[in-house]
């Protein structure tokens, strides 16, 4: 009998010596617990924010909305986020609400205190959700002022459209910005008369032609490796789609049909190009084909008619466009093709890096606005407009 | 020497009481790399865009491609070389139905009688400007109002004029002739304007 208590006796201190050596090995860390909706974006996480005020705090809630997370009241919260913001330091501690433990604490320091929220977001994002690429909070978005008839410029802004400037002076046309990397810009630049496809170095101002063919050069989309440019060029007597090297070299004509074809975009692994044309003189439809050439294949997007402007998810998933019912209305279909979903009112749409949320404009002509939205929810927050019209937002990657 | 195994459980309990008693603070102040707003818009090289401008057309021929003629290379928006006339052909604007790029029966009176009038003026070159309504996205109506001046630039051809001093350029729905919402507007934005280049000696 003895024996048997001792053993018993010895069991149970190896036991809890294992089981607290375990929790004393590292601060206790917090076993991400998420779940996923049947179109696999992850579920809400719901919070409860306390500490900040004005901008530090409505900059905060913006930010985790946008990555999953959300502000609720106490009750519905699982997670309580203690946070504070002076100076230009922002700080949190976040706890399970039930358990009370600490999941996370991070501070931070920066030029601006709005800087230290956006930090302090991603990181607490990061961590309650386990994944790295959920953060945008300190992400950039390119997009068209209209500065007045016939004239528009490309300016850039935090991806809230906080801290708008003009990236170009041309006062003429420009249209259809977008990003090869985070420090360049691509257009289209009506300066010399016809539309010819600039490439644009923020830091220094620096531009080189990328497209300055006779006819009309515009539509560019740089693929996610920023080394290739697919367009629309008319050059050879049609608008068509063309692919060429970023410094222009290169040109290659993908496609041929006497209709026109009109908004490339390209798939994250760059080998798939998604973009509009007609079958036979028809109404529009979406087409894919192979980036080093072969032959179009249609895309399905049932439910969603005369489907436009697609825009390809970071993770190759999706392929968000607009849709054209009573008005402009953006949809999603996988990648695949198949029965398209509707989202918002809205036109022409642009993936977050997270492949989560997107922005869009919606409006009248000439007096348009930008707008977020996180797609699983449907949750839309409209931003300030610059000046009179903004439109062809280009979310940096 | 045997140590009584309940001394060995004390000890080892104590143990671990003492480690986790001292719990780590992560202290991950972190400080972002701040320099402030910078000035994006760069200062303009006196030729930013590189390349020299052609000549006017040498080089393409009459002949359609599989995609249709071949724009002319050309300096037709230097106004050293080509004066811009947009009051010659203003009553021959091309209208199209909504979505459309094809000349409509209705519009060909019109082109035939700008062919006749170039006719008549050897070294004159013709632009031809594209355009769309709202109601199409901005992107696609730029390619519609492409189409649109290729069209008309085609059906010229077919009426003896040469395509290499026919430039075309698209608009989109950026410039619209008429404001409005409803279709007396749209009807009017739906158009292809052509503008007379007068060569200057």
């Amino acid at each position: 009998m003895k024996s048997m208590t001792n053993f018993l006796s010895a069991f149970l201190s190896l036991f809890l010596f294992a089981s607290l050596a375990a929790v004393a090995a590292d601060p206790p860390r917090y076993r991400v617990e998420v779940t996923y909706d049947p179109n696999g974006f992850l579920q809400p996480i719901f919070v409860h924010v306390t500490g900040l005020s004005g901008e530090a705090d409505s900059v905060l809630k913006n930010d985790l909305l946008f990555m999953g997370i959300v502000h609720k009241s106490p009750d519905e919260a699982r997670f309580l986020i203690n946070a504070n913001a002076a100076g230009v330091r922002a700080e949190a501690r976040v706890t399970e609400k039930v358990t009370k433990s600490v999941v996370h604490e991070a501070a931070f320091t920066g030029s601006a205190q709005r800087s230290a929220v956006h930090a302090l977001s991603d990181s607490i994002a990061k961590a309650l959700t386990g994944l790295q690429n959920i953060a945008i909070a300190t992400t950039k978005v390119a997009f068209k002022v209209e500065t007045g008839p016939a004239r528009s410029e490309v300016y850039v802004a935090d991806y809230d459209c906080f801290g708008a400037q003009a990236a170009t002076t041309d006062q003429t046309i420009i249209a259809a910005p977008c990003w090869a990397g985070r420090g360049m810009l691509v257009y289209s630049s009506y300066k010399q008369g016809n539309p010819y496809i600039f490439s644009h170095v923020l830091s220094t101002g620096a531009r080189n032609a990328v497209a300055r063919h006779p006819g009309n050069n515009y539509s560019p989309a740089v693929s996610r490796d920023g080394r290739r440019v697919a367009m629309i060029l008319n050059k050879n007597g049609t608008p068509n789609l063309y692919v060429a090297n970023i410094d222009g070299s290169g040109l290659n004509q993908l496609t041929r049909n006497r209709d026109g074809d009109a908004c490339p975009s390209w798939s994250p692994d760059g080998r798939t190009i998604c973009y509009v044309s007609r079958a036979g003189g028809g109404s529009p439809a979406l087409y894919k084909i192979s980036a080093s050439g072969g032959s179009p294949v249609p895309l399905r997007t049932t439910f969603a008619p005369n489907p436009t402007e697609p825009d390809w998810s970071p993770d190759g998933k999706w392929i968000a466009f607009t849709a054209q019912i009573r008005g402009f209305t953006l949809f999603m279909v996988r990648a695949e093709g198949g029965e398209a979903i509707e989202l918002v009112p809205g036109e022409d749409p642009s993936w977050a890096p997270n492949s989560r949320a997107l922005m869009f404009c919606s409006g009248p002509d000439h007096n348009k606005r930008l707008s977020l939205l996180d797609v699983p929810t449907k949750t839309v927050k409209p931003l300030a407009r610059i000046l009179e019209s903004n439109s062809q937002p280009s979310w940096a990657k | 020497m045997k140590l009584p195994l309940h001394w060995l459980t004390i000890g080892l309990m104590a143990l671990s009481l003492g480690i986790t008693g001292c719990r780590k603070r992560p202290d991950r102040l972190t400080t972002l790399g701040g320099t402030g707003p910078r000035s994006i818009v760069g200062d303009e090289p006196s030729n930013p865009f590189g390349t020299k401008p052609f000549e006017g057309g040498t080089t393409t021929t009459a002949t359609p491609t599989e995609t249709g003629l071949p724009q002319p290379p050309g300096d037709w928006d230097n106004p050293a070389k080509w004066t811009r006339n947009p009051d010659m052909f203003r009553d021959q604007t091309v209208y199209f139905d909504f979505d459309k790029a094809t000349v409509k029966p209705s519009e060909v009176a019109k082109l035939t009688e700008v062919a006749r009038r170039m006719r008549t003026m050897p070294g004159h070159a013709l632009k031809i400007e594209g355009h769309a309504d709202e109601r199409g996205t901005e992107e696609y109506n730029r390619t519609l109002g492409d189409k649109r001046a290729q069209s008309i630039r085609e059906f010229l051809f077919k009426e003896g004029m040469n395509p290499d001093m026919m430039p075309t350029i698209t608009f989109g729905e950026d410039k619209p002739a008429v404001a409005g919402h409803n279709e007396a507007a749209w009807a009017k934005n739906r158009r292809g304007e052509l503008v007379l280049l007068v060569p200057v000696r």
